[in-house]
């Protein structure tokens, strides 16, 4: 990035912390979040009380268990009663006494074998991925044979032959067994975490190997060895449950799957004492679900993606917007603007509740005209744009919770998604940031083509390759890179292949979210001008989002500014680069250099934006502004119209 | 290779460091039955020489490994382990091979199209559902299936691969009767194994719908069919190619609680009578084909992937 990023800004304004006390806050936050997370995780909560019951059983067995679970003192195979809660086994034994003293064994079994693997797939899989060469090489060798060996056989072998050293072997050989899955796991995370920026930095510390791979790799990797420890727990408890059950273990001793084995010895389930079967195959199930609802909680926890928010409305911050009064304007007519966007308002469903991401915004756009939309990053700008594509959604899955955008005499916010799927590509199309990662990597460019073509038109085989070459050689891509796959393509090639299939309908509106910002300062030129040329030659509607006002600054016909979700200022763009007249779109302006105009110093806009989920009350840049007034913060700041511009300041009040 | 050379290894080294003597073990089943004549006869046939050195005895053994020569049974006696195992091979793979490419195929449509459908009943239901479930011992869900199909209600044969009556033949009537044993084993193993696959191939498919090129689809206009299959699912079934090849490799290994469960005449119920009965010689075959059966189902995930993935085309 280049200083005349507004990005650049961020920095210019915070003085760097020291490290130390960030790590110290981060780690210390980090716990805490947890916690929080995993109360308010159902899954979370409900592994974590069935694991507790387990845990009190296991270490209070004498005073939760009636009698003893070996005295054969009762009427043998009653059924369940009072006394005898689950029943008795065909020898006279308490069968729920025999559950509560069976969890230790298992609880052991699991915890024990969950630590060892969990401690040698660490110490491998880390090893090998941060030491690399020849050391990763023996070490991933022994985890990939140890990954092919039969675990479960051998496990029997074993247990047949061992039979008098028991519980010992047993953990130790799970656990010794065990490790291979998680080591791998470890060893390509830590691959990826070996070229990020803090561990490079640590590197140059000259801090320690084993330093780094403590207080810097691991806490990273904290859900990652949960999972390990997690999934090593619930193959322990199901492996020892399995082994005992077909007679392999020390049959006197107390546990659940001792006592299927002698539930199944003894027919238990065709004998009228079924409970004797099903109970301890149920505390087995449940201690797996245990561990397994964990687990899976966790995975929820790392990664947010996999949660669903529902978005609350009733705790929206402040008054929706008046639904507009006046009809949907002038369909289809010629001349009037292609697209209309009144009072649109985008929120985000998140823990601490609706956050308003776009709030209330107004703007429209002529035919053929070029609109840039410039503002820092999470000012609401991409959220805006693909409200108005209508493909919010995961990862953006924020909402439309009022206003409209007409397109082309439509209202889009109300359109079915069959509807919409009309309108999309052919008359709106978009170009996103990365090609890289908006092409699908498994299809070749020809395929990705074709399925537009296919969905929108009857075009023949022969007519939809015409078509494609024809659009590539629109953006001076040599049709030969039609059937390449996208990794096989440079970046700017990508990026003109995706504006490439942009066109293939020529649509009247083409909507892009920053399409150049991948590409080097050259790259970056050469596109923008193919664009405009492409736009004027064939006279679509551009909106086009950055965070670089330097880049548009000759392409575009009018510019929009936005702060913290709204607009501060909407005008054109010459007048905008000229007579900037919000505090913010000045600040913007300085903070970047121009290459003609005089030497001046670079001024960044102190301070951060706001956070959006407690807007500051009145205007929103007044805690940033240079020229803030009491009278700023007191109410809400409208948009006032200066000379054709629109800009939400109160010196503009002034000056009208 | 070196994989398969440590494997083979190991295979070899695991059991002879396991106290009993084979020999030993052979003597005091055939001890006043057979004269001692016979008994040194047997120990040349079954190539197991007390005084033999271990080194000896190892590069014997992969030579043998190589020319496909394992031996002969003791539990079997005197079928070669070749026989035996290639004829209950084909039992562990119409039973436990099947539905495991069975219970894959399953569970990653249902994942896929649970996850397409985010925050719906499939969705909310299904996770937690199949969490426990795939927690449950199979052994145990197995035993009350029987219980429940086969003796309260009676629609199902409770054990074996065919009816005692029947023997073995290409028939019409007795692939029904196969098939009708191995209904209850395979409901059984597919409700184990379909939990994992369908959570896998959601959490994949959720992350995957967050990426670039799946909006790009839905800006596109494709059909949501187009959308979910060519660009979600296309995608986001790559990483679990790897480890459906590993469920495919340890087939065998788990056939052996389903096989004792059921008295199913596979490789699975031959391990356990193996182990019973010290057969080294076949404990060792049915080590190998497990070896070489994950080595293999690891090597075509390999190819694959190399055919679903253009990516990986390009890195050779």
């Amino acid at each position: 990035m280049s200083a005349s990023s507004v990005g650049a800004t961020d920095q210019l304004a915070t003085p760097p912390a020291g490290p130390a006390p960030m790590v110290a806050d981060a780690r210390q936050g980090r716990w805490g979040d947890l916690w929080r997370a995993i109360r308010r995780n159902r899954k979370a909560v409900a592994g974590l009380l069935l694991l507790l019951v387990f845990v009190v059983f296991s270490i209070f067995p004498g005073q939760i268990a009636p009698y003893s679970p070996t005295a054969e003192i009762f009427p043998r195979a009653v059924g369940p009663s009072w006394h005898h809660l689950l029943g008795t086994t065909a020898y006279g034994q308490d069968i729920f006494s025999q559950l509560v003293w069976g969890t230790r064994l298992s609880l052991v079994i699991a915890l024990a074998v969950g630590g060892i693997a969990t401690a040698l797939a660490v110490l491998v899989g880390v090893s090998a991925g941060y030491l690399g060469g020849a050391s990763d090489g023996f070490l991933s060798l022994v985890t990939d044979v140890l990954l092919v060996l039969p675990i479960f056989p051998l496990i029997i072998v074993i247990a047949a032959y061992e039979k008098n050293a028991g519980l010992l072997t047993l953990i130790v050989v799970l656990g010794v067994l065990g490790w291979s899955y998680g080591a791998r796991q470890l060893r390509s995370q830590t691959l990826s975490l070996r070229r990020r920026d803090f561990l490079e930095s640590a590197r140059v510390r000259g801090e320690r190997k084993s330093y780094v791979i403590l207080y810097e790799i691991l806490p990273t990797m904290t859900s990652l060895i949960v999972a390990t420890f997690l999934g090593a727990a619930i193959y322990a408890v199901l492996t020892a449950a399995g082994l005992q059950f077909i007679g392999l273990g020390d049959p006197n001793s107390m546990s659940w799957g001792t006592m299927l084995y002698w539930a199944q010895n003894n027919e238990a389930l065709f004998s009228g004492m079924a409970l004797w079967a099903i109970a301890p195959g149920v505390c087995v199930a449940l201690l797996g679900a245990a561990f397994a609802l964990l687990n899976y909680a966790f995975d929820e926890i790392s990664s947010p993606a996999l949660r669903v928010r529902k978005l609350d409305r009733a705790r929206l911050p402040k008054r929706l917007p008046a639904p507009p009064t006046h009809p949907a304007p002038d369909p289809e007519a010629e001349g009037g603007p292609v697209l209309r966007v009144e009072q649109l308002t985008v929120a985000y469903a998140t823990d601490g509740g609706p956050v308003v991401a776009v709030d209330d915004v107004d703007f429209e756009l002529a035919r053929g005209e070029f609109l840039a939309i410039v503002g820092e990053s999470g000012c609401g700008k991409s959220t805006l744009l693909y409200a108005i594509a209508r493909l919010l959604g995961a990862p953006l899955p924020g909402e439309i919770v009022g206003g409209r955008v007409v397109f082309k005499g439509k209202d889009l916010v109300l359109l079915e998604e069959r509807e919409l799927r009309r309108v999309r590509w052919r008359d709106l199309s978009v170009v996103m940031q990365s090609a890289m990662n908006a092409l699908n990597p498994v299809l070749t460019v020809a395929e990705q083509m074709r399925d537009a073509c296919r969905a929108h038109s009857n075009m023949s085989k022969a007519e939809i390759e015409a078509r494609s070459r024809e659009v590539l050689r629109l953006v001076s891509i040599d049709p030969v890179h039609l059937h390449s796959y996208p990794h096989q393509l440079s970046g700017g090639m990508r990026q003109r292949a995706m504006i490439a299939m942009a066109l293939l309908f020529t649509p009247d509106l083409v909507i892009m979210d920053e399409p150049t910002s991948a590409l080097d300062v050259v790259a970056q030129r050469s596109l923008m001008v193919q664009i405009k040329e492409l736009q004027e030659q064939l006279g679509f509607a551009v909106i086009f989002v950055t965070h670089d006002m330097s880049l548009v600054s000759h392409f575009s016909d009018r510019l929009l500014v936005m702060y913290a979700g709204q607009v501060a200022e909407l005008s054109q763009t010459r007048e905008l680069f000229d007579r900037p007249l919000h505090p913010y779109s000045q600040g913007l302006l300085s903070a970047f250099p121009s290459i003609h105009g005089p030497k001046v110093r670079l001024l960044g806009i102190p301070g951060a934006p706001p956070d959006l989920a407690h807007p500051p009350a009145g205007c929103r840049f007044a805690p940033r502004c240079p020229k803030a007034e009491p009278r700023c913060t007191a109410a809400e700041v409208p948009l006032y119209s200066v000379n054709g511009s629109a800009v939400r300041c109160v010196l503009a009040e002034d000056g009208r | 290779m070196v994989t398969l050379w440590a494997a083979i290894t190991a295979n070899f080294l695991i059991p002879r460091l396991m106290p009993g003597n084979p020999a030993l073990a052979m003597m005091s089943r055939y001890r006043g039955h057979i004269n001692p004549q016979a008994l040194h006869a047997l120990e040349i046939a079954f190539g197991v020489k007390a005084h033999q050195s271990l080194v000896n005895e190892y590069f014997g053994y992969l030579g043998n490994v190589v020319r496909g020569r394992f031996g002969i049974s003791l539990t079997f006696f005197p079928d070669p382990v070749m026989h035996d195992v290639l004829q209950a091979l084909p039992w562990t793979l119409a039973l436990v091979g099947v539905t495991t490419v069975l219970a894959f195929v399953l569970g990653t449509l249902i994942g896929l199209v649970g996850a397409w459908r985010r925050g719906g009943m499939l969705d909310s239901v299904m996770p937690p559902i199949f969490v426990i479930t795939s927690a449950f011992p199979y052994f145990w869900i197995a035993g009350i299936a029987i219980w429940l199909f086969s003796l309260k209600l009676g629609w199902l044969p409770e054990s074996g691969g065919y009816d005692v009556v029947d023997t073995p033949a290409w028939s019409w009537h007795f692939a029904h009767d196969a098939f009708v044993h191995s209904i209850l084993p395979a409901m059984t193993i597919l409700l184990t194994a379909i939990g994992g696959w369908i959570l896998t191939m959601r959490n994949n498919t959720v992350s995957v719908l967050t990426e670039d090129y799946v909006r790009m689809a839905r800006a596109k206009g494709l059909s949501p069919w187009r959308v979910m299959w060519t660009y979600a699912g296309r995608n986001a079934i790559l990483p679990n190619l790897t480890g459906f090849a590993m469920s495919l490799g340890f087939v065998v290994a788990g056939a052996i609680l389903v096989e004792y469960v059921f008295n199913y005449p596979g490789v699975g119920w031959m391990f356990l009578q193996s182990v019973e009965s010290q057969d080294y010689a076949l404990m060792q075959a049915l080590f190998l084909l497990i070896t070489v059966a994950v080595l293999t189902a690891i090597l075509a995930a390999d190819v694959a992937t190399v055919i679903l993935d253009p990516r990986t085309r390009d890195e050779r």
